[in-house]
């Protein structure tokens, strides 16, 4: 490093230069006194743009907005990475092998939907629980109730409503 | 007989005789006058590194106030991981590259004055005279040059340069300041030096 140091030994001794240059004589008299004039009187409150308060309350995140604006290349890469995982993603959760196995099994073994309409109202007993809907019905999982778990099968009856007449 | 000056005795229960982390405590409570030492303390080096930055006085005076303002809005944020100073400069910095962004391409520059020690600095007369094959350039015209090459730098590049060149800050503040690591600060230096050079050679080179 103090190799680097001499071969910019004659540029530091220019930009002493620098520390040369003075405000106005005065000019730091009243600086605070403007300051806190500014302050109270309200001046700039809520003013603060998006970007500033990211700078100081995300770095990281004013760091990558600004690795954007100078590299529109990066914006795009991202975006494309972005709309690889939508699609990805989109494509897992479509696969046929990824469906619970439960609907499947709970398909095949469960009842047809005639003999559940068969069953009388009546043989539902107190404790089973009537379910009707006139959506299909995709699932026969065991519903509880307010007094417990019904006991025996079928628990779920697909009613079909007619309109007699029309 | 010489007569030495007296020195002045500071009251610790005024603002000027408080430390910084108390002077802060009482601002983030709304107290000005604390608030108005804290100003005082470090207007100076604020308005220098704004001013070496936008090479504009009327654009340094406005930054700086505007740093000073946001500083104590944003104050119920500070959280004290890092002395009031740095974080102080980390929002005159950040506000003054936005401004430069910005601006970008309507820069015009509005020079301070170089103060009477210039003309009896021993480096930069030993500069002028030995080195610059245009013997008769003034300093004024010098001053001119380098500020028309450092505003040629990149705002990252020109605000490292700025800040440990001029204003004499360390390497490990900087990178606090500017929030990036200390290789980063050292490449910047040395990049921006090299540039620098080129675009001076003519008054730094050796005849």
């Amino acid at each position: 490093m103090n190799k680097s140091e001499n071969n910019f030994k004659d540029l530091r001794q220019l930009l002493k230069l620098k520390q040369h240059e003075v405000p106005p004589p005065g000019y730091f008299n009243n600086f605070s006194d403007q300051v806190i004039a500014r302050l109270q009187s309200g001046e700039g409150r809520g003013a603060e743009t998006i970007s500033e308060r990211l700078s100081v309350q995300a770095p990281w995140l004013a760091w990558l907005l600004q690795l954007f604006e100078a590299k529109p290349g990066v914006i795009g890469g991202f975006a494309t990475s972005l709309v690889l995982l939508l699609v990805i993603g989109v494509i897992v959760s479509e696969r046929p092998d990824s469906m619970p196995n439960n609907i499947l099994t709970a398909t095949t073994d469960s009842p047809s939907v005639t003999s559940l309409a068969a069953v009388a109202p009546s043989d539902l007993g107190a404790g089973g629980g009537i379910v009707a809907s006139t959506n299909p019905v995709t699932s026969l999982q065991p519903v509880s109730t307010l007094f417990g778990q019904p006991s025996g099968s079928p628990l779920f009856q697909s009613a079909s409503f007619s309109t007699s007449g029309n | 007989m010489i007569m030495s000056e007296p020195i002045p005795i500071v009251d610790p229960t005024t603002p000027a005789g408080m430390l910084e982390i108390d002077l802060v405590k009482q601002a983030r409570k709304g107290d000005f006058s604390a608030y108005d030492e804290l100003v005082k303390r470090y207007q100076q080096r604020i308005y220098a590194t704004i001013y070496h930055m936008t090479a504009n006085h009327e654009d340094a005076n406005d930054l700086a106030q505007e740093s000073f303002i946001k500083a104590f809005q944003a104050l119920p944020s500070f959280k004290g991981g890092s002395t009031f100073y740095t974080w102080l400069y980390r929002i005159a910095v950040n506000k003054t590259i936005n401004f430069l962004k910005q601006r970008k391409n309507r820069q015009h520059m509005s020079l301070n004055d170089l103060d009477f020690n210039a003309e009896h600095d021993p480096d930069l007369m030993a500069l002028i005279s030995d080195k610059t094959p245009v013997r008769e350039v003034g300093l004024t015209e010098l001053q001119q040059k380098l500020n028309e090459a450092l505003l040629k730098l990149s705002e990252p590049h020109r605000m490292v340069v700025v800040l440990h060149d001029v204003q004499g800050v360390s390497h490990d503040e900087i990178a606090e300041m500017m929030d990036c690591n200390i290789g980063t600060v050292r490449s910047r230096l040395f990049y921006a030096r090299q540039q620098l050079q080129g675009f001076l050679a003519e008054y730094i080179n050796p005849a």
